[in-house]
């Protein structure tokens, strides 16, 4: 019987893991929470090792007779939800300070993987909000502000059904970006007076791989290096993909001789 | 001053837009989105100065990062949900354009010194959460076993 539990706090803790995994949180924090969870189910001996692609968890009760458990979770498709990370870093400190059931655990934990992203089209006008404002900042002026705000929505609009396709992010920040750079030269070589270098940078900023950057150097510092590099890679990455994306359309326009640079 | 100030706003929109993408919890969104446009406030206050921008960068990262961890310790939540948005801000996205708008006109020199510039913005990012995030941690441990000499006394 005693296996039987174990193998529950098992799943428990990893589940818990992969979720905070996959909304975008640093090792630390993963193995933190799997290891936090393990020990106030009262396993003494727990190791961890997690990346962005899996965790590897091993329990052992420190009995002479009893087996050690050992579980590999395979973690497919990163995404970004802070909403998700709160709850569960939330949910960590309940289960470790009150004397939560697993059972009652994994209700809690079925829960938070329910949770859903605003609704799309409040994402979109969030995407929309920042591209706009972002040409503004960038120098850019009223009429600027309109079109970023269309072309912003149209690019989060974009990466949101090539995503559905589950296309690769690279690939999906290249097309996104080259949208965005062909629409803002369209609209500005039809209406006289809309500067399309502030419209393009706003559309940029929705793109920006912050998450990465932030990500890795939180890694880097709690000494997970290995992690810590992938995520410096995947930024560099991002960006190139986004800078091509641009400068592809931007070269095609002056070659076909549209407006000149 | 007025323009700054109009900065202030307008990134203030922005990052609620951020946070919105991100889901932000909605019960931090204010903080969130504060941290971030504050960031941004002191990169536009540095470079008003005429502080260099790589330094401004620094500077508005350190402060970002000591915010996020402020706030994370007030509201008992994890500091990534503020800094993620609030770094967002500095990120150089327009140094990545004109890079590749000098790129694609042939000016190499041009695009070398952009290029080289966006990349230091981007470490000057990383080395400002870096350093204050340390500076959190020994702070905090120096704070931890001064709470238990006392508490020993």
């Amino acid at each position: 019987m005693i296996e039987a539990k174990q193998k529950k706090i098992l799943i428990l803790a990893v589940r818990a893991g992969e979720l905070m995994m996959k909304s975008g949180a640093e090792i630390y924090r993963v193995e933190d929470t799997v290891t936090r969870i393990c020990k106030a189910c009262g396993i003494h001996y727990v190791d961890v090792f997690a990346m962005q692609t899996g965790i590897f968890v091993s329990l052992d009760t420190g009995d002479e007779n009893s087996d050690m458990y050992t579980y590999v979770k395979r973690i497919e498709g990163v995404s970004t939800d802070l909403t998700k990370i709160s709850e569960l870093n939330r949910f960590s400190r309940e289960f470790t300070t009150t004397d939560l059931s697993v059972e009652e655990g994994m209700h809690r934990l079925k829960e938070i993987s329910h949770i859903q992203l605003p609704p799309f089209p409040l994402r979109v006008l969030g995407a929309a909000l920042v591209s706009s404002f972002f040409s503004l900042l960038f120098g850019g002026g009223v009429l600027d502000f309109l079109c970023a705000f269309i072309i912003g929505a149209a690019s989060y609009s974009a990466s949101r059904i090539l995503g559905l396709y589950s296309i690769n992010f690279f690939i999906r920040g290249f097309c996104c970006c080259a949208l965005a750079a062909f629409l803002a030269l369209s609209i500005s070589s039809m209406v006289p007076g809309a500067n399309y270098n502030a419209i393009i940078i706003g559309a940029l900023m929705i793109f920006v791989p912050g998450v990465a950057i932030t990500n890795s150097i939180r890694d880097f510092l709690s000494g997970n290096m290995l992690s810590g590099l992938a995520r410096a890679t995947e930024a560099g990455l991002v960006a190139i993909s986004l800078a091509a994306g641009v400068g592809m359309v931007l070269r095609l326009w002056y070659s076909i001789g549209g407006a000149s640079l | 001053m007025m323009t700054l100030f109009l900065q202030f706003v307008f990134s203030l929109i922005a990052m609620l837009g951020f946070c919105v993408m991100f889901h932000v919890p909605v019960r931090h969104i204010p903080a969130a989105a504060f941290i971030g446009s504050a960031g941004w406030f002191l990169y536009q206050l540095c470079l008003y100065f005429h502080v260099s921008t790589i330094i401004a960068c620094f500077l508005a990262s350190c402060s970002v990062g000591l915010m996020s961890d402020i706030a994370s310790r007030l509201l008992k939540d994890a500091a990534t949900i503020f800094i993620i948005p609030g770094i967002l801000c500095l990120v150089p996205g327009s140094g990545m354009y004109n890079t590749m708008l000098a790129l694609v006109n042939g000016n190499l020199s041009q695009a070398a010194a952009t290029g080289s510039r966006t990349l230091m913005l981007a470490g000057s990012i990383a080395l400002g959460l870096l350093v204050i995030s340390a500076a959190i941690r020994i702070v905090v441990s120096i704070a931890r076993k001064a709470v238990n000499i006392a508490a020993k006394l």
